[in-house]
């Protein structure tokens, strides 16, 4: 328990030093930039699918399913989308400087975001609709705790 | 004293939707546009069964009573043409407002107004753009009406006190209001509330 705790720290650690550290060519961050804008809205859309799906009278469980693999495929990525350099700074962005100003707590956010994603994921492959539905409102909590903090309200 | 309620109740619950919504909390935000949905159905009720002052067929008038009411010859109570023109303006804007968040989602599909399963997923994004923008003008139509209220003042008509009190100095010859039925007030908070239950459950059979 006590090694992996410090495991836990020590990746941690390593993320967000990675975060706050990391230098970027113009290019390349912009292209990280715009794959970050892809990617969310993707999550965004699978995300509002399943819901629709979940809230049906008879929940199709293939588009469930289908949506979840994708958040979860997705969310693996993401720890990838915040490089130091990718804020406001760089151009039109929902991310907020404060990202990058609290690295620590943005990367447990993420971390609960990608567990979670994980967690769905599991549940979408059972058939259990009441665990889906479950899981599913404990992964948007993990999207919106972290928007409500460092995403701007952005207009596209 | 109905449809002064529903104003300040009104008032009250367009200030709160709107500092809900930039606090993050679309649940409160959508349980409020709920409300206000309610209150609206009530007004055209009222508007029908209410107090004299309260019709709209009493208070809406032709172009010919708003020239006179600006050129300052209308004499009255309740809401003057020029007034009934801001009510109308005021009551539509809030009503398109309402409709367009009932069918919206969340940009992140976290929360769907009550009829948000009736058009599809595209339709609700779009629909919460208008949303968002529409607000404005239910913004500007709110500073048009208060400004309004400070140029009565400025030129020594106080309408403030009488919209809070009910009571206003009556000028010889005008016929007083006749105060609606206290159980028709009451007919038409049961069939308000009773529509929003419906829309809530997500209307015509329940739901898609």
């Amino acid at each position: 328990m006590r090694m992996r705790l410090f495991a836990v720290a020590a990746a941690l650690t390593v993320t967000a030093a990675g975060i706050a550290f990391a230098a970027l060519p113009r290019g390349k961050a912009l292209a990280i930039m715009h794959e970050r804008h892809e990617g969310m809205e993707t999550i965004g859309k699978n995300f509002k699918a399943l819901h629709r799906e979940l809230d049906a009278s008879s929940p199709n469980l293939n588009i469930i399913r289908a949506s979840a693999r994708n958040i979860e495929a997705l969310s693996a990525k993401a720890s990838h989308w915040f490089p130091q350099g990718t804020g406001p700074e760089l151009g039109k962005t929902g991310a907020k400087p404060e990202i990058w100003q609290n690295p620590q707590d943005f990367v447990v956010k993420m971390r609960d975001f990608q567990a979670e994603a994980r967690a769905f994921g599991a549940a979408a492959r059972s058939s259990d609709l009441a665990l889906i539905r479950a899981q599913s409102s404990d992964l948007g909590q993990t999207c919106k705790a972290c928007h409500d903090k460092y995403r701007s309200d952005m207009h596209h | 004293m109905p449809t002064r309620i529903f104003h300040w109740l009104l008032a009250g619950l367009i200030l709160f939707s709107w500092w809900s919504v930039k606090n993050h909390h679309t649940d409160w935000h959508i349980w409020s546009g709920v409300a206000i949905l309610t209150a609206l159905i009530f007004r055209l009720l009222w508007g029908l069964f209410g107090s004299s002052t309260a019709r709209f067929a009493a208070f809406v008038r032709g172009p010919a009573a708003v020239r006179d009411d600006l050129s300052g010859r209308w004499t009255g109570i309740g809401h003057s043409p020029l007034g009934a023109l801001s009510v109308i303006a005021l009551l539509t804007a809030v009503a398109v407002q309402v409709g367009l968040g009932l069918v919206s989602q969340d940009e992140d599909g976290i929360y769907m107004g009550p009829l948000a399963r009736l058009v599809s997923s595209d339709t609700s994004d779009r629909a919460r753009d208008f949303h968002e923008l529409w607000f404005n003008v239910v913004l500007g139509l709110i500073v048009l009406h208060v400004a309004a209220i400070a140029i009565y003042r400025l030129r020594g008509r106080k309408l403030t006190l009488p919209m809070l009190t009910g009571r206003a100095a009556l000028k010889a010859g005008i016929e007083p209001m006749r105060p609606g039925k206290w159980w028709a007030a009451l007919l038409c908070l049961v069939a308000a509330f009773a529509i929003a239950r419906w829309v809530v459950a997500g209307a015509p059979p329940f739901g898609s």
